[in-house]
This record gives structure tokens, C-alpha cells and sequence, in this order.
């Protein structure tokens, strides 16, 4: 792999974690929270594989990040199903306004 | 063979714990009887190991690098406090089976009690310091879920958590003992630390000598921390015997007599150890002296014998120490569990209302007074020989006048038991309450404790020897028990103690029965309320908690973003540290 195509990976990596952090720490919609966090992990995904590339444990980094994959998938299911029930049962999906448990 | 029986002590005690919990609390009946089944296994496989005594560690469990191995270790200091724990602790649970009857929620009373018989022999076994720690942390918990028991009443919870806070502070003196040991030495064992202590730094070797010492003291409730024992009688009776009379209170009696031989060299130690025993010895003894309620006037009483062991050590007396220990285990369960008796049968602990209880209850009138005397320290009672043995101690390696005050301190204990019996039993009737005598389980365990304190006095040549057999580093000698009564008898000292305790006696006879019953002047109640000032470290410890999470509140917003925002800060500060450290 050379120096070129090195960068461009890290750069995805950077870019896609960033994307996500930046959409956690802006949105209050729960659906687009789901979303950014899928963006933040497909971050963190790649950088696994990228990781495994590296160090020469190609096997390890992948079947690391197919792990990830099933249970970022299993986040994503439960919290788009816990949205919706919120939605239901307080006809907003405006995180701050759901906080039933703020002292 | 002797690691098995360890694992068996230990092993009963927690199974128990669990099986009993399990059982639930539909089936009380089955509850009672498997608590006292799984705490006399324990009893009897402690007394067998007894036969196996060896200062080698009996069982080795790596547990990783982090914790290093947790070394089991019966020598003869670790066996006698667990025989003591084990068996006081089932005698506790048969005296329960009257005591706790219709009780709700037996399931989490036996449970604590069960988890607590178990830690308090791995406290004393363990030869790792990290895990008598642990063990340590154990026993508070278990105190304070005990104290707590009832935990409907506001009183009882707040006097769980000033046990817990106070012994917290001896938790955390022990944890900074033991970090800078392993600092220092490499390990945890007991054993290193007491073979290279001299090759310490000495103000390295201080340092842990004194956050022991605040450790014992927080855990035996010696000055300044005494107040919490007092406060801890909210328990059940049964609880207040085994754990904050004869077991978990000796936890520092124990931690103290364990490293004497180590910090025996450091500056002051040992006269610093002599000054906190004095101080607590006699100061309770005054609390005793105008206390009204029962409990608290034992408890008072409690902290004054363990201030006399804490003299002794000071005074390089180990042997005596640990003898007193044994006595006094033995007749303070047995006056706490009378008291028991009478608290459930007239409920009230008010001594003021008691008074000439003795007719309607003759047999627990009995016991309490055999109780009483080997408290006061009559003949052929074991509290005579220990407490004798503990000033003669002091006579030789303590200054006169210390030496004098111990002997006014046993004076003022005559003087106080012979006030509180007086006022339960005998005198006038104040309110006409009812009592019952002693139902038949307690009435065993009580006539066993009873028969203790005749006889275990006789087992000191043995006691002696178990000690002086496993114990290299404190340079014991071996007495027989003769050669102990002859030294005693042949002693001037202990026909003085004894003609003090019979002056006391008389000047109670004289005068003293009115005083007992007059009403205490406002400013003594005032001093022993708040212990002589000393309430004001949990109150301290409590209203700064308070402040602080009261500043801290606003970072609680409940926000998403900011919480976000705090585990990043949290990642990047965990990053920037590595990076720092220098870790690739």
C-alpha cells in the first residue's frame, strides 16, 4: 500500500468519525441520532480493518469488524424501534423533551 | 489438609448465606434451622483446624498479577479469632431462632449475618494484605446492613451509615497501608512485610504503622472514632454480640497485634498505641457510667475492653492482648445476649423502667450477673486472669501513672456493671413490666456462653502455645496456665486490683444506689451526647458530601449532546494521559 492510497483511507476514517461526532453532539431528533451513530461506527469499522491491513492481521481486523457489524446493526434495530415507541407514547421525538427522568 | 478446612469454614458460612437466602422468606422455620446448621458446620470444621496450626500458608490462589495470591494462613492469631467468630457466630444464630421469631425478612437477616461469619475468618486468614482488605470492607457491609436491619426506622439507618462512614476511614487508612507496602516491598503478603520491615525507609514504615493504627482504631471504635458503636445498638441484640461485641470490633485489635513485631521500632508507635488505648479506656468507661439505655451502657463497655487491648499491645504484650480478646468475646456475647433476652421480653432498653426484673426471670438474672462478675474481673471468672494478665503487663512496660489510670478504668468498670445489673434486676420496681424467662434456644446458647466464662481461662497454656508455635516474628514465650495463675496469685499488683474493685463494690453499696437511680446532670448528658465532641467527624464527613454533590449537581443536566460531549472529553483526556506516559 502506498503512501497515497495510506492517506486517502485515513482520511475516510477521520471523516466519517468526525461526521458522526459532530452530528451526536448537534441533533436531537432520535432518528437522526441513529443515523449518526451508524456513520461513527462505519468509521470505527473501517479503521479495523484498516488496523488489522497494518499490523498484518488481516483475518483478526475483519472478522473484528464483522462482529461490529452484527451488533452496530442490533443498536440501530433497537433504537429505531425504541424511537418509534417514543413516539408514540409522547408524540415527539425531540430527545431533550423526553427526559422524564431529569431531577 | 488444613486448606481444606479453611475452604470449608469459609466455604459453609457463604453457602449458607446463599442457601438460606434461597430458601425464602415463606419458610422461616427452615431458614432458622439451616442458619444455625451451616454456622455450626463452619464452628466445627474451625474447631478442627485448630489440630493443624502452622505459620506456612495452607492454600496458595494465584489470583493475577494485580492482586498477586492470596495466601491462606492459620497460624495460631488467625485461628483462635476465627474459632471465636465461628462459634460465638453460631451460638448468635441458635440465640436468633428465639429472638428473631416472626421476623420478617429472616432471608436478608441470616444472609448478612452468614456472609459476615464467613469474611470474618477470611479477614483473619488471608496472608494477603490487598484481600484482608477486602475481607475488611466485607465485615463493614455486612455490619451496616445489619444495623440498618430494621430499616423502617430513620434511627437505625442513620446509625448504619455512621458505622459505615467511620469504619470507611479505617478502610481507607488500611488500603494506603497496604498500597505503599506494595510500593515499597513488591507484594501483599503479610509475611514479607513483617520480615523486611527494617529494610523500609523509616518514614516510609511510619507512615504505614500510623494508617494502621487509624485503621484499627476507625474498626475497634477506639478514640477518636468511638463514636459509632454506641449508635450501632439499633441492630438486633443477636448482631450486637457476635459483630460489635466479639468479632468484627477485635478486627483492629487483631490488624494491631498482627504487625506489632514491624512497627514495634517506629518513633512513638507504640506509646501512641498505649495513648489511644488509655484514652478510650477510660473516657467510655465514664459513658458507661451515666448511660440509660442497656445497649448503649455495654456498647460504652465494649469500647473500654477493647481499649484495654489496645494498651496492651502498645505495651508489647500480644499474649495478654489476645487472651483479654478471648475473655472478653466470650462474656460480653454473654451479657449482650442477655441483655437480648430481657430488651425482647420487656421491650424497652430504658434501664430506668427495668428494676427487680430478677424474680421473673431467674435464669437470664443468673447469667447476667456470671457475665457481670467476669466483666468486673472476679476470680476464677476468665475476665480476671486476662484483665490481670493485661496489667501486669502494663505495670512492666507502661509509665506508673498510666499504669494507675488501667486500674481506676477497673475500678470505674466494677463500678458501672455492678450499677447496670442493680438496675435491671434488683432495686425497686419502676414500671410494672412484664417479662417471660428465656425461650429454650436462647437458654442453650446463653448456658453455654456461661459455662465459657468458667472454663476458657484454663485453655491459656494452650492458647499460649498456639500463639508462641506460629508466630516467628513476635518472639512469644510459652506459659502454661499454672505458671500463669502462680505468677498472677504471687503478684502484689493483682490483690491491689482486686481490693479496687472491692473498694469500688462497697462505695457502690454505700452511695451508690442512689446515684444510680438520680437523674444525670444536664452537662454530663450534654458531654456523652455528643461523645465529647467527637460526633463531629461523621457529622464533617456527611454534611461535606452533602455540599459537594449539591455544587456538582449542574453537571446532571440530562442533555444527550452534553453527555456526549463528557464521554469524548473523558476519551480524549484518557488519550492525552497515555500519550504523555509515553505508551506507543
Amino acid at each position: 500500500m502506498n503512501m497515497t492510497s495510506l492517506n486517502i483511507v485515513l482520511v475516510g476514517i477521520a471523516a466519517l468519525f468526525g461526521v458522526g461526532l459532530y452530528g451526536l453532539l448537534i441533533t436531537r431528533n432520535l432518528i437522526k441520532i441513529v443515523m449518526v451513530l451508524q456513520i461513527l461506527v462505519k468509521g470505527v469499522i473501517l479503521s479495523l480493518v484498516f488496523a488489522g491491513k497494518l499490523s498484518g492481521n488481516l483475518g483478526l481486523g475483519q472478522s473484528i469488524a464483522a462482529t461490529v457489524i452484527v451488533a452496530d446493526t442490533i443498536v440501530a434495530v433497537v433504537g429505531l424501534a425504541l424511537a418509534v415507541q417514543v413516539r408514540r407514547r409522547f408524540g415527539t421525538l425531540d430527545a431533550p423533551q423526553i427526559s422524564t427522568l431529569k431531577g | 489438609m488444613a486448606g481444606i478446612l479453611i475452604l470449608l469454614v469459609i466455604g459453609f458460612a457463604w453457602l449458607g448465606a446463599v442457601v438460606v437466602w434461597l430458601v425464602g422468606d415463606q419458610r422461616p422455620k427452615a431458614q432458622h434451622w439451616l442458619a444455625f446448621g451451616f454456622s455450626a458446620l463452619a464452628g466445627i470444621s474451625s474447631l478442627l483446624l485448630l489440630t493443624t496450626i502452622d505459620s506456612r500458608p495452607a492454600l496458595d490462589l494465584w489470583f493475577g498479577p494485580a492482586f498477586g495470591s492470596l495466601t491462606l494462613v492459620p497460624d495460631g492469631l488467625a485461628v483462635s479469632l476465627t474459632v471465636i467468630a465461628t462459634v460465638i457466630g453460631s451460638l448468635a444464630v441458635l440465640f436468633s431462632m428465639d429472638y428473631m421469631r416472626g421476623e420478617a425478612q429472616l432471608g436478608r437477616y441470616y444472609f448478612l449475618v452468614l456472609f459476615f461469619i464467613g469474611a470474618m475468618a477470611g479477614l483473619v486468614l488471608s496472608g494477603n494484605l490487598l484481600f484482608t482488605f477486602f475481607f475488611w470492607e466485607i465485615t463493614a457491609l455486612c455490619s451496616y446492613g445489619l444495623i440498618s436491619f430494621h430499616n423502617d426506622d430513620p434511627k437505625a439507618v442513620r446509625g448504619g451509615i455512621k458505622a459505615l462512614i467511620i469504619t470507611q476511614v479505617g478502610g481507607v487508612g488500611l488500603l494506603a497501608g497496604a498500597l505503599l507496602a506494595y510500593a515499597n516491598l513488591g507484594s501483599f503478603q503479610i509475611a514479607d512485610l513483617l520480615a523486611k520491615a527494617n529494610t523500609l525507609p523509616v518514614g516510609v514504615l511510619s507512615f504505614i504503622a500510623f494508617a494502621f493504627l487509624i485503621a484499627a482504631a476507625a474498626k475497634s471504635a477506639q478514640f477518636p472514632f468511638h463514636t459509632w458503636l454506641p449508635d450501632a445498638m439499633e441492630a438486633p441484640t443477636p448482631i450486637s454480640a457476635l459483630i460489635h461485641a466479639a468479632t468484627m470490633v477485635n478486627a483492629g485489635i487483631y490488624l494491631l497485634a498482627r504487625f506489632q513485631p514491624a512497627f514495634e521500632t517506629v518513633p512513638n508507635w507504640s506509646a501512641s498505641v498505649m495513648a489511644v488505648g488509655v484514652t478510650s479506656a477510660l473516657i467510655t468507661a465514664f459513658m458507661a457510667l451515666t448511660a440509660t439505655d442497656l445497649k448503649r451502657a455495654l456498647a460504652y463497655s465494649t469500647v473500654s475492653q477493647l481499649g484495654y487491648m489496645v494498651y496492651a499491645i502498645g505495651a508489647g504484650g500480644v499474649l495478654a492482648s489476645h487472651f483479654h480478646l478471648q475473655s472478653h468475646a466470650v462474656f460480653k456475647a454473654l451479657l449482650f445476649l442477655t441483655a437480648g433476652a430481657v430488651i425482647h421480653s420487656v421491650g424497652t432498653r430504658d434501664m430506668r423502667r427495668m428494676g427487680a426484673l430478677g424474680g421473673q426471670m431467674p435464669f437470664v438474672r443468673n447469667v447476667f450477673i456470671i457475665g457481670a462478675l467476669a466483666l468486673i474481673g472476679l476470680p476464677i471468672f476468665n475476665g480476671f486472669w486476662s484483665k490481670e494478665l493485661i496489667l501486669e503487663v502494663g505495670l512492666e512496660h507502661s509509665p506508673l501513672w498510666v499504669y494507675a489510670l488501667m486500674l481506676f478504668g477497673a475500678a470505674l468498670t466494677a463500678f458501672y456493671t455492678f450499677r447496670m445489673t442493680w438496675l435491671v434486676f434488683f432495686g425497686a420496681e419502676s414500671d410494672s413490666l412484664h417479662a417471660h424467662d428465656a425461650g429454650k434456644a436462647m437458654k442453650v446458647s446463653l448456658a453455654l456462653l456461661a459455662l465459657g466464662t468458667f472454663v476458657t481461662w484454663l485453655s491459656f497454656g494452650g492458647f499460649s502455645k498456639l500463639l508462641t508455635a506460629s508466630l516467628p516474628f513476635h518472639g512469644l514465650h510459652e506459659e502454661s496456665t499454672l505458671h500463669m495463675m502462680e505468677m498472677l496469685l504471687s503478684a502484689p499488683a493483682t490483690w491491689f486490683a482486686l481490693l479496687l474493685v472491692a473498694a469500688s463494690l462497697t462505695l457502690f453499696f454505700i452511695l451508690g444506689r442512689k446515684f444510680a437511680l438520680s437523674q444525670n446532670p444536664a452537662w454530663l448528658d450534654a458531654l456523652t451526647d455528643t461523645s465529647f465532641g467527637f460526633e463531629s467527624l461523621n457529622n464533617g464527613v456527611v454534611r461535606g458530601v452533602n455540599f459537594i454533590a449539591e455544587k456538582l449537581r449542574f453537571t446532571q443536566s440530562g442533555e444527550l449532546n452534553w453527555n456526549i460531549f463528557g464521554i469524548m472529553g473523558g476519551l480524549l483526556a484518557v488519550l492525552l494521559v497515555l500519550w504523555w506516559s509515553g505508551v506507543k
